[in-house]
C-alpha cells in the first residue's frame, strides 16, 4: 500500500507521500505520517508495515546520532541509506525481515541525494524514486515530467502530481499528500 | 591469612576496604583537574588539557553525549572514553525506546551501575571518575560519578590534580547567581590556581534557555 516520492533538483531534495493506512480492505487511518526526518539534513519516506518502519526510522537515528558524536561529523546521505540498508539486510539474512520499503532523500556536502532501499536491503539511487503499491502510477507521472534542471519548488509540485496521481488509481493509496522539501543549505547545518 | 588477601585484591582487606577501587580513585585524582559548576539556569564543565606539546593538537577532554547532555572526566583518558561511549550509546538506546531524551538520573544510574559491576569481580575498576551535566525536566543538573559507582548531585564538583585546593577556590567564588561568564573566569582561576598559571582548558555549558550542551570558548566568555 502507500504511495511515496523522492525527487533530487539542484537546489536540495523533495518527499511526498499520501497519507492512508490500510489494514486490508479497511481505511485504518486517513492521517498518517509516512515522512521522517533523521535531522535536519537528511529524511526518509515509509512504505510497508508501519511498526517496522517506525521502529527503523528510529534505530536508524540513534546510530547516525552515535556516528556523528564518535566520530566529529554527520553521515552522507549515502552513509545514511547503507547504514539502514545493512541493518535491513541482516534482518532478511536472519528470517526476520522488515517489511518495508524506503526512500531516503537528504543533502550533504555534494549536493542533493535520493536512495530506495527495499527489504532485502538491496539500495538503488537516481533523479527519481518511488516506492509502494503506488509507485507504478506515480513513476509515469514522475518519467514524463521530471527536468535536470528543476528547481526546489519545480520538484516540489511534481512530486505532489506524482503522488496525487496514483491516489486517483491505487486503493492502498489516499487522503492526502504530506511534502518535505530540504534545500541544500541545510547540509552539514543542524536546522530544524 | 594475609597473604591470601594480597592474592585476592579485588576481594575487601582486612579493614574492610576494596583497596582496589581505593587505588582506582588515587588515579583518578593523578589525573588533570577538571571541574563543573551548576546553578539554576546552567551548567558547566571545565578541564585541563594537558600534555600540552608543539605540533601536538590538544586532546579533547569535554564531550557531548547527547543534545542536552555534557560529559567530562579525569583519570585514565581510556577509560574515560570509554565510559563516555557507555553514556551515549544509553542515551541514544533511550531515545530508540522511549522516543524521548533520557534524563540526567537514568543516564548516571546507568553508568553507576555500569561501573559498579567492576567493583563485584575480578577485574580492573576503571580509573576515572566522571561529571556530567545536563538538563532534563527536573531543571539543570549536575552528577560526579566514581569508579565505586557512587553519584553525588551538587552545585560544584572538582576532580583530578589537586582537586580540593580548585574545589576550595570554587567554594569560595560560588553564588547561585553567577552568570555563564562569570562561572567561566572562576573555574578557569581554580584550574589555573592550582596549576602554576596558564592553561589550557576546554569548556562545555548547558543552559536553561538553549537546552543544548555546546562546547564553549574561552576568548567568547571574556569579551
Amino acid at each position: 500500500m502507500t504511495t511515496t516520492v523522492g525527487i533530487r533538483s539542484k537546489e536540495g531534495v523533495v518527499l511526498a507521500a499520501d497519507k492512508r493506512a490500510s489494514k486490508g480492505f479497511f481505511v485504518g487511518s486517513k492521517v498518517v505520517q509516512k515522512i521522517f526526518a533523521l535531522d535536519g539534513t537528511t529524511a526518509v519516506a515509509i512504505a510497508g508495515a508501519m511498526s517496522d518502519a517506525e521502529y527503523l526510522v528510529n534505530l536508524a537515528k540513534a546510530e547516525r546520532r552515535l556516528l556523528a558524536l564518535r566520530r566529529g561529523y554527520p553521515l552522507s546521505v549515502k552513509e545514511s541509506a547503507k547504514l539502514i540498508s545493512n541493518i535491513v539486510y541482516s534482518s532478511m539474512k536472519s528470517y526476520n525481515p522488515f517489511y518495508v520499503e524506503l526512500v531516503v532523500a537528504g543533502v550533504d556536502g555534494e549536493g542533493a541525494h535520493v536512495y530506495t532501499s527495499d527489504m532485502s536491503g538491496a539500495i538503488t539511487s537516481e533523479d527519481f524514486m518511488s516506492s509502494g503499491s503506488g509507485s507504478p502510477i506515480a513513476y509515469g507521472v514522475l518519467e514524463q515530467g521530471f527536468r535536470k534542471e528543476f528547481t526546489l519548488d519545480e520538484a516540489k509540485k511534481l512530486a505532489e502530481a506524482a503522488v496525487r496521481a496514483a491516489m486517483e488509481r491505487d486503493p492502498g493509496s489516499g487522503n492526502g499528500v504530506d511534502v518535505l522539501a530540504i534545500p541544500n543549505s541545510h547540509a552539514y547545518g543542524e536546522a530544524n | 591469612m594475609a597473604a591470601e588477601m594480597n592474592r585476592m585484591p579485588f576481594f575487601y582487606n582486612q579493614e574492610g576496604r576494596l583497596v582496589q577501587v581505593d587505588y582506582a580513585l588515587q588515579a583518578v585524582s593523578r589525573g588533570s583537574t577538571t571541574i563543573g559548576i551548576k546553578t539554576n539556569d546552567f551548567a558547566l564543565l571545565s578541564s585541563q588539557v594537558k600534555p600540552t606539546r608543539p605540533l601536538m593538537e590538544p586532546a579533547e577532554k569535554v564531550f557531548v553525549v547527547d543534545d542536552h547532555i555534557g560529559a567530562t572526566g579525569s583519570g585514565y583518558i581510556g577509560d574515560v572514553t570509554t565510559l563516555l561511549d557507555q553514556l551515549r550509546v544509553a542515551a541514544q538506546r533511550h531515545r530508540v525506546v522511549y522516543d524521548e531524551p533520557i534524563d540526567i538520573g537514568t543516564l548516571s544510574r546507568n553508568l553507576s551501575e555500569y561501573l559498579h559491576e567492576f567493583t563485584m569481580y575480578a577485574v580492573r575498576p576503571f580509573g576515572a571518575s566522571v561529571i556530567l551535566a545536563g538538563i532534563d525536566h527536573l531543571g539543570v543538573q549536575l552528577v560526579q560519578v566514581d569508579p565505586s559507582g557512587t553519584t553525588f548531585k551538587g552545585s560544584a564538583f572538582a576532580i583530578g590534580q589537586a582537586s580540593d585546593d580548585a574545589l576550595e577556590t570554587i567554594v569560595k567564588g560560588y553564588r547561585p547567581d553567577l552568570s555563564v561568564e562569570e562561572a567561566l573566569a572562576l573555574a578557569t582561576q581554580a584550574v589555573e590556581g592550582v596549576n602554576g598559571g596558564k592553561s589550557v582548558i576546554e569548556h562545555g555549558v548547558v543552559t536553561s534557555t538553549s537546552k543544548k550542551f555546546e562546547h564553549q570558548n574561552l576568548a567568547h566568555a571574556v569579551a
